[in-house]
């Protein structure tokens, strides 16, 4: 991470800021590229709110998707309040919506033909010299005014902004437009920054990445994210589970791919340590970091396994390839952690004994659902572990 | 075979032996055919069955649904009471912005499909953690259409139709014949599995999986639409 530079303008995105080495050089665009489905206007409500609050910022907000009266309720939801900043003047709309919805206008500007949205926005950048203006929504000038239209449009407003040192923050829901349109718009801004979710048939977690950037380092390293409300955009470390049967190995196996696991055992009559609370480590893989819980596997402690499951965005279910009779156990975890719909791996562990079961056997004595990927591993030899990282995170990003 | 469930629809699927599961079926046709009775009695059926249902209203709130079912002496108060209705209504508009929302009754804007996709997201993963197997219903595609540039509406709608395809739901999307272009309809048309035309006499089966195009004679009664 770049180190901070004087003189960055902070967008008060949590880690956005560390990624970007402080903030937004005065003067600079941001396109927030979301995924239908995930957040995407708290990013702007968050940037324009907080600068206003810590840092005295005059901002506006040209919408053409919410009439100002529901963007200032937005506002109230995340814990800002916007109308003691319009009282003030501090911010102002233009607004794009409501004469096309036969309504009165609300704001210093009103635009009643998309046409017109160029010149009146100039004039409104011209307004806040040293500001933030929030452009919502991209998708709309696109498939409204024409996508050469409003590439013109948003590199000339870019030159304006840049000459009034003003921050562009443009929200883009990106429905399915064609690959080269994304990419040139891509090429118009700054800095990109793309909202996306991780989802197996439903989405289940959101995050972001430092795409583009034109000032700094775009890592891409992907940052889980939760919208609160009040508290708007949250970042939180991913949790991956380990569960599977009694004594299939996964205390060795959460040991073998986050190192500094802490373990509470005991040993059991038959004389080998089994967990009896949790296994807790960290691990950092190939730039993605993520808190590993491992959980008991004796019946007694089936209570925590819901709990754990629903914090978790990946799981791996460690069996015993030399053990068939406990793969019954094995499905009945994964129900209980109620993990059917985050991605999930199944770890064959203890390939290294001679009458270990091939991924194939176990696959057809489990019935297995479709899609769900087997990996040999020897937890003990450390064999077979970047395979079931790589099978779980490429399923996690769908890479 | 392909999986059916039951429409709800007195005759329809006697005529279809009843809806592919798991696809998303447009109803369309000119205005007062019959589009929302349609939509009201795939509700009940889905009522009946004890399925949930995600229901994404642009022009009636929850309250007029539940009044306009009533009319046919079909009652949702039990089952919007039990939870098992998720709405997402656009009709309120932003006169309903302050309304307090809950999981299941979501208040949104026709020109906003942005929001309306994000609240279509939030309500389908709290149904897939209680079953895989849900109904949807979308009426009516027209309003969006009359908010939004035609183009956009059809991303929304893509989208909208592989997000309740992949959680497993089974659905429905109306709209009125004539309201965008034809090249706008022939992409509606394309983005979705099974085509039904209603023109206030004759119900035809346009397109749907395993079955070859047919109609029949329609009527709306006291029990609503009645094929054949």
């Amino acid at each position: 991470m770049a180190a901070e530079i004087e003189g960055r303008r902070k967008t008060y995105i949590p880690m956005l800021d560390e990624m970007l080495g402080g903030g937004m050089p005065a003067g600079t665009s941001m396109l927030f590229t979301a995924m239908p489905g995930v957040a995407s206007e708290v990013f702007g409500c968050q940037i324009i709110a907080e600068r206003m609050r810590n840092d005295g910022d005059i901002s506006f907000i040209y919408t053409n998707t919410r009439t100002p009266v529901e963007i200032e309720h937005v506002f109230h939801r995340y814990g800002w309040d916007l109308r003691s900043y319009l009282d003030s003047g501090q911010t102002f709309f233009v607004d794009s919506i409501s004469p096309m919805m036969g309504m009165p206008a609300i704001g210093k500007y009103m635009i009643d033909d998309f046409k017109e949205s160029e010149k009146v926005v100039a004039e409104a950048i011209a307004d806040i010299v040293g500001g933030t203006a929030v452009i919502e929504d991209v998708a709309t000038l696109l498939d409204s005014i024409g996508v050469d239209q409003t590439f013109d449009m948003i590199e000339r407003l870019n030159e304006v902004a840049r000459s009034n040192d003003v921050n562009m923050i443009y929200l883009f829901t990106r429905w399915n437009y064609e690959k080269v349109m994304l990419g040139r718009l891509s090429g118009i801004v700054d800095c990109e920054v793309k909202l996306f979710s991780v989802e197996e048939k439903v989405v289940y977690r959101q995050v972001f990445a430092v795409t583009k950037s034109n000032w700094s380092e775009a890592s891409g390293t992907k940052i889980f994210f939760e919208v609160l409300e009040p508290g708007g955009v949250r970042v939180f470390i991913p949790k991956l589970l380990v569960t599977g049967p009694y004594n299939a190995g996964k205390t060795t196996f959460t040991h073998a791919i986050a190192p500094n696991t802490v373990s509470v055992e005991r040993q059991t009559f038959e004389l080998f340590p089994t967990t009896v609370g949790l296994d807790i480590g960290h691990l950092d893989y190939k730039g993605f970091s993520a808190d590993v819980f491992g959980t008991p596997g004796q019946e007694r402690f089936d209570l925590l396994l819901e709990p754990l499951g629903r914090e978790a965005i990946g799981t791996f279910i460690v069996i015993d390839s030399t053990k068939p009779e406990t793969f019954v156990r094995a499905k009945e975890m994964i129900r209980m952690c109620r993990t059917e719909a985050i991605p999930k791996v199944i770890i064959a562990n203890k390939q290294d004994l001679p009458n270990a079961l091939s991924p194939d056997e176990i696959k057809k004595k489990m019935a297995l659902w479709e899609g769900v990927p087997i990996v040999p591993v020897s937890a003990t030899d450390e064999k077979g572990l970047s395979e079931a990282l790589d099978t779980l995170f490429s399923l996690i990003y769908e890479i | 075979m392909i999986p059916k469930i039951v429409s709800g629809i007195a005759g329809l699927d006697e005529l279809t032996g009843g809806l592919p599961e798991n696809t998303m079926t447009l109803v369309y046709g000119p205005p007062k055919t019959g589009k929302s009775i349609f939509c009201y009695q795939f509700l009940r059926q889905t009522v009946a069955d004890g399925d949930l249902c995600s229901y994404l209203m642009t022009d009636y709130t929850q309250s007029q649904l539940e009044q306009q079912m009533m009319a046919f002496d079909w009652f949702i108060h039990d089952y919007i009471r039990d939870k098992k209705l998720y709405v997402i209504d656009t009709a309120s508009g932003s006169v309903g912005a302050m309304q307090k929302e809950t999981k299941n009754m979501m208040i949104s804007s026709p020109q906003n499909p942005t929001d309306i996709a994000s609240k279509v997201i939030q309500q389908l993963q709290d149904i897939y953690q209680q079953t895989q197997q849900f109904r949807s219903i979308l009426d009516s595609s027209t309003t969006l259409f009359a908010f939004n540039s035609p183009i956009l509406v059809i991303r929304v709608l893509k989208s909208y139709i592989m997000r309740i395809k992949m959680a497993g739901g089974t659905g429905i999307i109306t709209y009125t014949e004539g309201t965008a272009e034809t090249e706008i309809e022939t992409m509606l048309k394309a983005s979705v599995d099974n085509i039904i035309y209603l023109d206030s006499e004759t119900i035809t089966i346009e397109a749907m999986a395993g079955i070859r195009p047919k109609s029949a004679g329609y009527r709306i009664t006291d029990n609503g639409i009645v094929v054949g």
